[in-house]
């Protein structure tokens, strides 16, 4: 692909959704980066500055920071380290606990909502290989919490859905999304299968907690020992979540996974806005989310970049555009060939552009730091 | 004569046994400096003279020979012109009557025999210095056609492994089991492979016998270099267990017992055991006629696989365990069914394995985030045992990773303060490591795993 066809490509408008004249819009930083071994902190800080300073987002802040880390840590792609194909790479991950604790930040709590996981979520991590101790002095005030139920809180968070929600009126979610006043995406350059593509916006899919969300959720009150993902209640629409929490407001109407998840994305992001969106793309993998995947070849990936924004949809933006995509393609067009397009949908909730030509990108050019997923 | 000859050579406790295809003296040059000691020939009656010499340059450098015997004829008269051959003693490799095995030994006696038999005609719990069998699944992570591993109930990888039946063998006595299972045909076998399979047997104190594929035989006799490499990559393997024979001494530190018998499957791959296993929840396997309040001490949970074949004795102890605070799972009554192993099986079939999945989540859910000895963690492909040493003062971890990439960042939180660590692997020299307190007892962190690795607590 040539940079005048990636241009054409990229200016390229869908029939079905126009883009949101008036949706936000904010820069974008995009860093090559070609190892972890490399100076992941320097990189980042420069990037930081480049969409307007760290200090301004996090200084004595509690910052909540949801991490990909998707799937069982006993599952990998030909053996290989989590970090360089499917999860958030650990290094990563300090780099951005440092530079926030040296930007002020008072509290920095790391999230997710592991698979299967009812216990601390440090075990979770040690399991991934990670080194706890190592995370956890990277900076002050350092915390854990596994947000796949209760965690370490004591009554979930109702966050609504400003507007009009396209499936859920609100979400129950861990406590760890409401008790913050930043909330940083932290994704993976990575193909989805149900979704095109997984980037900051899709990651936040793993908000919720399997027990309220999971397939053995309750289905009255949720389950604190959650062992299943999210197909009937999420992908499937099969079941309600418990009936604790909002319930799903046109059950039964849609069983499509390639509806559905990308609806339910764009409506938890419009409840828990990201403040700070990072994607890893130092090495990731391509054709799925994860080793399980098993409708596409999967393949190790080093697109060797780093991407950064303050708007999760216009970081998704240019991230789609560097995996050699149309973030504005719509349903049926590579990487949508059996979805909807999230990031279209978070437009449509006004959350942020998809325009690329609206977007100012800084650091590396969108052309320069192109690595085309689809082989 | 053979008396003094014997006196020369390792007990056959201490054997390190190899398959050996050659009956060229040249060819012992390959175990000069290695821990091999004991070469399985296969005996060939016209061969006898090149047998003999063979022998006889091999007991010069202490190295016992053994003439392997399989079904066929009466096996008295071959054993009997080995050991005129002067080799050290008799493998009979196969599924010999108990009249065949009784005849041989009247032929070449006091020469020793050892029984490579199926598994479950072992004779557990004999006297005999060294049982074993030459049923064993071939050990690592089975990939699936689309180059996928397969995965087992937990998520985690599946790891084929002799661990768990050669952990059951071991606690019906106290013989040396040796696991005499080939190479799969048609298949690479890398070093990494070889290394692999003697750490499978080796950390739960089992010896496997080497044997080597087809190619690299071959390429061996030949001198070839990267074969010349792989043979190095194996004795040293070899080297790094034998190296340390304290730790054979150790025993089994686990607060989970598996109550298990020849019939409810103590003696198939894939087992419970090794379920139990693959999640590195340390378990010491208890056969049911050794049921008694000192082989559940220092317990706190129990499988009683099959409570039906108990007797009232052996049904008073685990009473006595269950009202001292014990924890006691039964299995589901089925669970006996075809649980022996016969002469093609030695794995679970589809609807032993659903059974398996059944009792499998109630002894999750028993077990939970406990921590009944210790605690690993990013230890997916790899399996482990721990051990404590009689005096109690040391523990040790072994390590055995089976994925084709080393492993990095393994931590592992064991019961207990323990002071000091160290780190022994086959490629560098010991290494002492930090410890620091967790809630359980004691952190220890792994920079790095190849294949095989203990660490030793004290």
């Amino acid at each position: 692909m040539t940079r005048r066809e990636l241009l054409a490509l990229l200016s390229a408008a869908p029939v079905a959704l126009k883009a949101a004249p008036d949706a936000p819009t904010a820069p974008v930083s995009i860093a090559k980066c070609a190892a972890y071994n490399d100076d992941v902190t320097a990189t980042l800080g420069t990037m930081f500055d480049q969409i307007g300073g760290l200090e301004r987002i996090v200084k004595g802040k509690t910052v909540t920071i949801k991490l990909n880390l998707t799937g069982s840590p006993g599952l990998r792609l030909q053996g290989r380290p989590l970090g360089v194909t499917h999860y958030t790479h650990p290094k990563l991950v300090g780099a951005t606990a440092y530079l926030m604790g040296r930007a002020g930040a008072k509290r920095i709590r790391f999230v997710e909502s592991g698979w299967a996981l009812s216990g601390p979520l440090e075990e979770y991590m040690l399991d991934s290989g990670w080194n706890v101790r190592s995370l956890a002095s990277a900076a002050p005030g350092v915390e854990f919490e596994n947000t796949n139920n209760l965690g370490k809180g004591k009554r979930y968070a109702r966050l609504k859905v400003p507007g009009t929600p396209y499936m859920y009126p609100a979400f129950d979610l861990n406590h760890a999304f409401e008790d913050t006043d930043v909330f940083v995406s932290m994704a993976k350059l990575k193909n989805h299968e149900t979704c095109g593509v997984t980037l900051s916006l899709k990651n936040c899919f793993g908000n919720t907690p399997a027990s309220i969300y999971g397939d053995n959720s309750g289905v009255d009150e949720p389950n604190e020992k959650p062992t299943s993902g999210r197909g009937a209640v999420c992908h499937a629409g099969e079941r309600q979540p418990s009936r604790s929490a909002p319930q799903e407001i046109h059950f039964g109407a849609n069983h499509d996974a390639g509806y559905r998840v990308p609806h339910i994305v764009a409506d938890i992001v419009a409840a828990r806005p990201v403040d700070l969106a990072i994607i890893d793309g130092i090495e990731s993998m391509a054709g799925g989310e994860g080793p399980w995947i098993r409708s596409k070849p999967l393949r190790l990936v080093q697109p060797g970049v780093l991407i950064a924004g303050t708007n999760p949809v216009t970081s998704d933006a240019v991230a789609t555009a560097v995996m050699g995509y149309n973030p504005r393609a719509d349903r049926g067009t590579s990487p949508f060939q059996t979805c909807d397009n999230t990031l279209l949908l978070a437009e449509r909730h006004g959350i942020g552009t998809t325009d690329l030509k609206r977007i100012e990108v800084v650091g590396v050019p969108i052309a320069q730091a192109l690595y085309k997923y689809e082989a | 004569m053979l008396f003094a000859l014997l006196l020369t050579l390792a007990v056959p406790t201490d054997w390190v046994p190899a398959r050996w295809h050659w009956l060229e003296t040249k060819t012992l040059e390959l175990i000069s400096g290695t821990p091999v000691n004991c070469l399985l020939v296969d005996w060939d009656p016209r061969q006898k003279t090149q047998a003999a010499a063979f022998a006889g340059a091999a007991a010069e450098r202490g190295i016992a020979t053994l003439a392997v015997i399989r079904p066929g004829g009466d096996p008295a008269e071959p054993a009997r012109d080995a050991i005129r051959a002067k080799l050290t003693g008799v493998v009979l490799e196969g599924d010999f009557s108990p009249d065949a095995t009784e005849r041989v030994r009247a032929a070449v006696s006091p020469a020793p025999i050892i029984e490579l038999t199926l598994r479950s005609r072992m004779p557990l719990g004999s006297k005999a210095p060294v049982i074993g069998t030459w049923q064993g699944v071939w050990p690592g992570i089975p990939v699936m056609e689309d180059g996928a591993a397969k995965a087992g109930p937990s998520g985690s990888p599946w790891i084929n492994t002799n661990a768990g039946f050669l952990r059951a063998a071991r606690a019906f006595g106290d013989s040396i089991v040796w696991i005499a299972n080939s190479p799969p045909p048609k298949s690479v076998v890398t070093a990494e492979n070889y290394a692999q399979v003697i750490g499978d047997a080796a950390m739960v104190g089992a010896r496997w016998v080497v044997a080597l594929d087809d190619d690299l035989t071959r390429r061996l006799h030949e001198g070839d270099k990267p074969a010349l490499q792989v043979w190095s990559r194996i004795t040293r393997q070899l080297q790094f267990y034998e190296a340390h024979q304290d730790w054979r001494a150790f025993r089994t530190y686990a607060k989970l017992a598996v109550i298990q018998g020849v019939n409810n499957g103590a003696l198939l791959s894939g087992g419970i055991l090794d379920m139990i296993g693959a999640r590195h929840t340390p378990v010491r396997a208890v056969p049911p006629d050794r049921l008694r309040p000192d082989t559940l001490a220092g317990a706190s949970m129990a499988v009683n696989v099959d409570a039906a074949s108990l007797t009232p004795q052996q049904r008073e102890v685990l009473k006595a365990f269950t009202r001292s605070g014990g924890t006691l799972l039964t299995g589901p009554a089925d669970w006996k069914e075809s649980a022996v192993p016969d002469k093609d099986k030695i794995t679970l079939d589809d609807k032993q394995t659903k059974r398996l999945d059944d009792i499998w989540h109630d002894i999750n859910s028993m077990i939970g985030r406990g921590n009944l000895g210790a605690r690993l963690f990013n230890v997916s492909s790899m399996l482990s045992n721990l051990l404590t040493s009689t005096d109690g003062k040391q523990v040790l971890v072994h390590l055995v990773n089976y994925s084709s990439y080393p492993v990095d960042n393994v931590t592992v939180h064991v019961l207990g303060d323990f002071h000091r660590a160290w780190l022994y692997t086959p490629e560098t020299p010991e290494k002492k490591l930090d410890v620091y307190k967790v809630d359980e007892g004691t952190g220890v962190d792994i920079d790095l795993v190849n294949v095989s690795a203990a660490l030793r607590l004290e």
